[in-house]
């Protein structure tokens, strides 16, 4: 008899096989509540979710008997997995069998024998304890999704947990767009702004930029002060990447125009570039044993980080191969074969003017 | 019963008593049933006595409750099933002596 601790819920209309098993119980060291009928039973379950872990039922009783009230419990997602044992007579074995397809667990044999209660009540509470284990576990997987889904993009964040998660974060090459977006005159503004106005602005800054990226799907590589690097086509395949990633671009430069013009108001002057390239990279989590982040590495996030530097207040420079896929939806001019630091070639690079 | 609850005397004089007080009620619900000729009414009355008289030993009212009990689940009550209701009342007399008795040995002890 190791029952250690417990609560029980007795439930017999029979004032008299109450008594018994309340005391059989407290006998063996639970603590016992009692109804004398369903409707009282499934109240007082009803009052203390999650208090009950065992309930002795009767099956003949005024009110609502054993099987209606076995029925609602097992209805009901908080008293659903609670260990229920009939207690009943051996002449009443088909009502038994009913009550097991009915979902309760065992029966017991009146009048009750000190040593089966024992039995039937430590395999009740094992069961009951492992459920309440897994319960608590599942609730810990959900909330540390849903942190981690406000850390990282939502759709690194799905990565991670996916069945196929692990194989994706270990490495993977793919075609990518990348976009890189920076502010000109960050650095001046930075100088002299008051650290609650620089904060003020920074956020009014990165809300617009997280609507935009996820409307157009892109996936947020990472924040750093103004610079911001988003690429198309990972975790989640996207045909149009390219295309994606220059309308995000377009959207956020339409709308910096309406936040720079309120802080000029203020006395700052602020600029809004973006580099984009195309290009194989290797995704997957880098960094070190306790912290990784989801990152791009290849040419194409050097090549967009560069163009970036190079644009100039407004404009959205392309790579030569992101112009050429596009040139039958973006509008764009040429500005000349550029210098890109730690390129030993100069790049032919174009400025967006606008969808077609 | 005392070996099963570690031979506490006040847990099974307060048991008896709830059994003493209780029985009567249950048999007054039998005998309306069997008088109204409600046979579905008899069952759990009848239920309740056959089987907390089974807990406290007393086996002949338990075996008389018992029958009424399955008469009331027939659906018909008929002239044996009031024999049997003043079998079981007679049954209760002899039980309720025998547990008084024993009770004042007890107090006695």
């Amino acid at each position: 008899m190791t029952v250690t601790g417990g609560r029980a819920l007795v439930v017999d209309d029979s004032a008299v096989n109450r008594l018994i098993l309340v005391r059989l119980l407290e006998t063996l060291g639970l603590t016992v509540v009692q109804a004398e009928n369903g409707v009282q039973a499934l109240e007082i379950l009803a009052a203390e979710p999650g208090e009950v872990d065992v309930v002795l039922l009767d099956v003949l009783m005024p009110e609502l008997d054993g099987y209606e009230t076995l029925a609602a419990m097992k209805a009901e997602d908080a008293t659903r997995h609670i260990p229920v044992l009939i207690v009943s007579g051996v002449e009443e074995l088909d009502s038994v069998v009913r009550c097991i397809e009915l979902g309760a667990t065992d029966y017991l044999p009146k009048p009750i024998n000190a040593s089966i209660l024992a039995a039937r009540i430590n395999a009740s509470l094992a069961a009951k304890r492992l459920h309440d284990v897994e319960v608590a576990l599942n609730r810990t997987i959900q909330r540390q999704k849903e942190e981690l889904s406000r850390f990282l993009s939502p759709q690194i964040a799905a990565l991670v947990s996916s069945p196929d998660g692990e194989q994706l974060l270990a490495g993977h090459r793919r075609e990518i767009t990348v976009a890189f977006c920076d502010l000109r005159g960050f650095t001046a503004f930075a100088e002299r702004a008051d650290p609650e106005e620089l904060m003020t602005l920074l956020s009014q800054y990165h809300r617009m930029m997280g609507e935009a990226i996820t409307e157009h799907g892109g996936t947020l590589e990472h924040f750093a002060g103004d610079g911001v690097m988003v690429f198309f086509n990972d975790p989640i395949h996207q045909e149009d990447h390219v295309e994606r990633a220059v309308r995000m671009a377009v959207a956020m430069r339409e709308e910096f125009a309406d936040l720079a013009a309120g802080w000029r108001q203020r006395g700052y002057e602020l600029g809004f570039g973006v580099g984009i390239a195309v290009g194989y990279a290797t995704l997957g989590r880098i960094g070190f044993d306790g912290r990784h982040d989801y990152g791009a590495i290849g040419n194409v996030t050097i090549l967009a980080s560069r163009l970036s530097s190079k644009a100039t207040a407004g404009q959205i420079l392309l790579s030569p191969r992101a112009q050429t896929m596009l040139a039958e939806v973006v509008e764009s001019e040429p500005v000349g074969e550029l210098m890109l630091k730690g390129l030993t070639q100069p790049v032919l690079a174009s400025n967006v003017v606008g969808m077609r | 019963m005392m070996a099963a609850t570690g031979g506490d005397l006040g847990f099974v004089r307060e048991l008896v008593e709830t059994y003493l007080a209780d029985t009567p009620v249950q048999l007054e619900a039998m005998a309306a049933a069997v008088e109204a000729d409600d046979a579905a009414a008899l069952v759990r009355p009848a239920h309740t006595v056959k089987s907390s008289s089974a807990s406290l030993g007393a086996m002949r009212l338990s075996m008389r409750a018992r029958e009424l009990e399955a008469a009331g689940r027939s659906g018909e009550l008929g002239p044996a099933d009031r024999a049997g209701l003043e079998a079981a009342r007679s049954e209760w007399v002899a039980a309720a002596d025998a547990i008084n008795a024993w009770l004042d040995r007890a107090s006695a002890r």
